[in-house]
């Protein structure tokens, strides 16, 4: 039977439309590597804050140049979420050549910090219970979302790099490598400009620094997670070379690597630091979003005054104080009068003179240490009550100093 | 097969005639100097090294597929169809021994002719360029992956072309086909960028497949699907263009 044209074109027709359809659906249908790499990091994150008790992660990176190290930084964080308790050692070598490494410990009710130079806990106790401390899931956050697309849209055609290798035991490699020809040279060109401008040879950078000058460029950009049977990741190591020349035109190869390592899942113990016997400094606040409050404005009541300085022949010379005097306070609002008293021989200085009567009113913040009121001129001023140093700061309008007087606006108590 | 040859080297010989096909080249070439023009003032202002011998292919490839070749790919086609419709040079074609099929065949088989002209002269001349201006970066699996990615860019750019003819077949003015093909074109790139998950199905991601090309680990899984995907869609729209084009009265 010899085919009509019309049957030949129908045929046809719907022979490429089914090989695109079957094509289509099988690629959509084929996970990439990076998208096991995503549910890897994303069913990490979930078990990570809701299914294991305890777990470890230790987080690395190491710069090195030329196989010498640079900088590195090791950090060891221990999370429990049955006592919702977390601990976290941190110890690094900056580029400059400094050490630093501190320990922190975090609960519901407690934040304790230890660094290398001062052998002082600083502990922090808070009455009010915080939320749970031990881990939040970064994807549960509303922005993941759009962070994903986005992301997804930046790799691009790089997703086809991630190679999934799948061991009989059902838990997977996934690796991927890049070298110059395959990263796009705008990220290229992006990237080795942020490194060369961080070894330009200033910021008291030390001698060791390499100075890179000429011929930067991203050599190569590697990575390789391990993932576990249950899906959860057990380490993610990734690492990048830059190259680039210095000014006598020696080759100089920067390496960064960062490792994340997951491991003592369900078996490890976050333990509170002993203090006893140790220096201790402790400070009691109500939560972490504390502000600075007042809970007992009388203390207030009285003199207040400061010193109204100008610059002469090179020096300070006092001209007379501004005094601020409060006669009633309470929770709801303050009266007082502010006044301004030159000494004699500087009445020059008194162009400008001030002297009002205040009736403030406490901002409906509870605690809130914030007294608002209205000069008989229109002007809005407001002033704060700081507990801690005894101190009242006037809050005003003009900010540049007249006639030469220098500006102040902390008072202290007169006791005079 | 003798018809066909006589009928493709006609569709050649107009082509070659026609100033565009000549101003593909030359608008290639000005990418080229441009594109090195601009590399060597990053390299001298910044001190980056930006492309070496072998990646300066890769820039420019990735610059072209995006840009000028649709471009020509479009007009080429365009004048091809459209164009000889307009000023009636198609019922001459027509009126020769030849069967619609083998013409329209023929014209496709010339358009890729010239995209595959324009990526060979690309390759030749960014490579040059690579060696004489750049730092020498190359090794032999570099150069046979660049070669490749050229070459392998043709497919997705005759899936584009033809496209196009099936536009050039259903609307009549060769500026509209012209407006709507950029604007399809955009518009994908858009849809590309939304929803990567489902890309691979979009004419527009299919040009940068080239990339498959230069990886370590050889995908080859999805090369087969990305190919069959272009297999897939040529196959309609060859199909659907020629329904179109023979039915076409002059």
């Amino acid at each position: 039977m010899k085919l009509t044209k019309k049957t030949t074109m129908v045929l046809s027709f719907t022979l490429g439309a089914m090989l695109l359809a079957t094509t289509a659906l099988a690629d959509i249908a084929a996970k990439s590597g990076y998208d096991q790499l995503k549910d890897a990091l994303k069913v990490t994150a979930a078990q990570c804050s809701n299914n294991l008790s305890s777990f470890t992660m230790d987080i690395s990176y190491n710069v090195k140049d030329n196989g010498k190290t640079l900088s590195s930084m090791n950090q060891t964080e221990k999370c429990d979420r049955t006592k919702s308790a977390r601990e976290e050692t941190t110890s690094e070598q900056t580029i400059s050549g400094n050490n630093y490494s501190n320990q922190t410990y975090f609960d519901k009710t407690t934040y304790i910090r230890l660094s290398n130079d001062d052998p002082t806990y600083y502990v922090t106790e808070y009455t009010q219970e915080r939320k749970d401390m031990a881990f939040s899931d970064p994807f549960k956050n509303n922005n993941a979302d759009d962070v994903e697309k986005i992301a997804d849209a930046i790799v691009g055609n790089l997703k086809d790099n991630v190679v999934v290798t799948e061991n009989p035991d059902g838990s997977k490699v996934l690796s991927g490598s890049l070298s110059e020809v395959q990263i796009p040279s705008l990220i290229n060109a992006l990237a080795s400009f942020e490194m060369k401008q961080r070894f330009n040879g200033q910021d008291g950078q030390q001698d060791n620094v390499p100075h890179l000058s000429k011929d930067v460029f991203v050599k190569t950009i590697d990575g390789t997670a391990k993932v576990n049977k249950d899906g959860v990741m057990e380490s993610i190591l990734g690492s990048a070379v830059v190259s680039g020349k210095d000014e006598q035109g020696t080759v100089h190869d920067i390496t960064i690597e960062v490792l994340a390592k997951l491991t003592d899942v369900n078996s490890t113990v976050v333990t509170k630091p002993d203090l006893s016997g140790k220096k201790v400094v402790k400070n009691v606040v109500k939560n972490e979003n504390s502000v600075p409050e007042i809970s007992n404005p009388q203390e207030f009541m009285g003199k207040f005054k400061n010193d109204i300085l100008i610059m002469k022949d090179g020096k300070f010379v006092k001209v007379g104080e501004r005094i601020i005097e409060i006669t009633q306070i309470d929770q709801t609002s303050a009266t007082g009068r502010y006044y301004e008293v030159y000494k004699p021989g500087f009445d020059q200085y008194a162009t400008t003179k001030r002297d009002f009567s205040f009736n403030a009113t406490k901002s409906k913040d509870k605690n809130s240490p914030e007294y608002k009121f209205r000069t008989d001129a229109g002007i809005n001023k407001a002033f704060f009550l700081d507990e801690h140093s005894g101190k009242i700061y006037l809050n005003e309008s003009t900010t540049f100093s007249e006639g030469g007087i220098i500006l102040d606006s902390t008072f202290s108590p007169d006791f005079e | 097969m003798a018809v066909f040859q006589a009928a493709l080297v006609n569709e050649l010989e107009k082509l070659y005639k026609k100033k565009k096909a000549l101003a593909a080249f030359l608008l290639s070439l000005a990418v080229i100097v441009i594109g090195q023009i601009i590399i060597v003032g990053v390299r001298s202002g910044f001190g980056l090294r930006t492309a070496g011998s072998m990646e300066f292919p890769m820039l420019v490839l990735s610059v072209v597929v995006n840009t000028i070749l649709p471009l020509f790919t479009a007009l080429v086609t365009i004048d091809s169809f459209s164009g000889e419709f307009a000023h009636n040079n198609m019922r001459i074609t027509l009126t020769r021994p030849v069967s619609r099929l083998k013409i329209f065949a023929a014209k496709i088989a010339a358009i890729s002719l010239f995209i595959l002209a324009t990526l060979l002269l690309l390759l030749i001349f960014s490579i040059i360029a690579g060696f004489v201006f750049n730092t020498n970066s190359a090794t032999l699996d570099s150069l046979v992956r660049t070669v490749f990615s050229y070459i392998v860019s043709l497919f997705p750019m005759v899936v584009l072309a033809l496209g196009i003819v099936l536009l050039t077949n259903l609307l009549k003015s060769g500026i509209s086909v012209f407006f709507v093909s950029i604007l399809i074109f955009l518009g994908l790139k858009v849809l590309g960028v939304f929803f990567s998950q489902y890309s691979s199905i979009l004419m527009t991601t299919q040009l940068d497949w080239y990339n498959l090309f230069l990886m370590k680990s050889f995908p080859l899984a999805k090369i087969i699907r990305q190919f069959l995907i272009m297999l897939g869609s040529s196959v309609m729209l060859f199909t659907a263009g020629f329904y179109l084009f023979d039915k076409k009265e002059l």
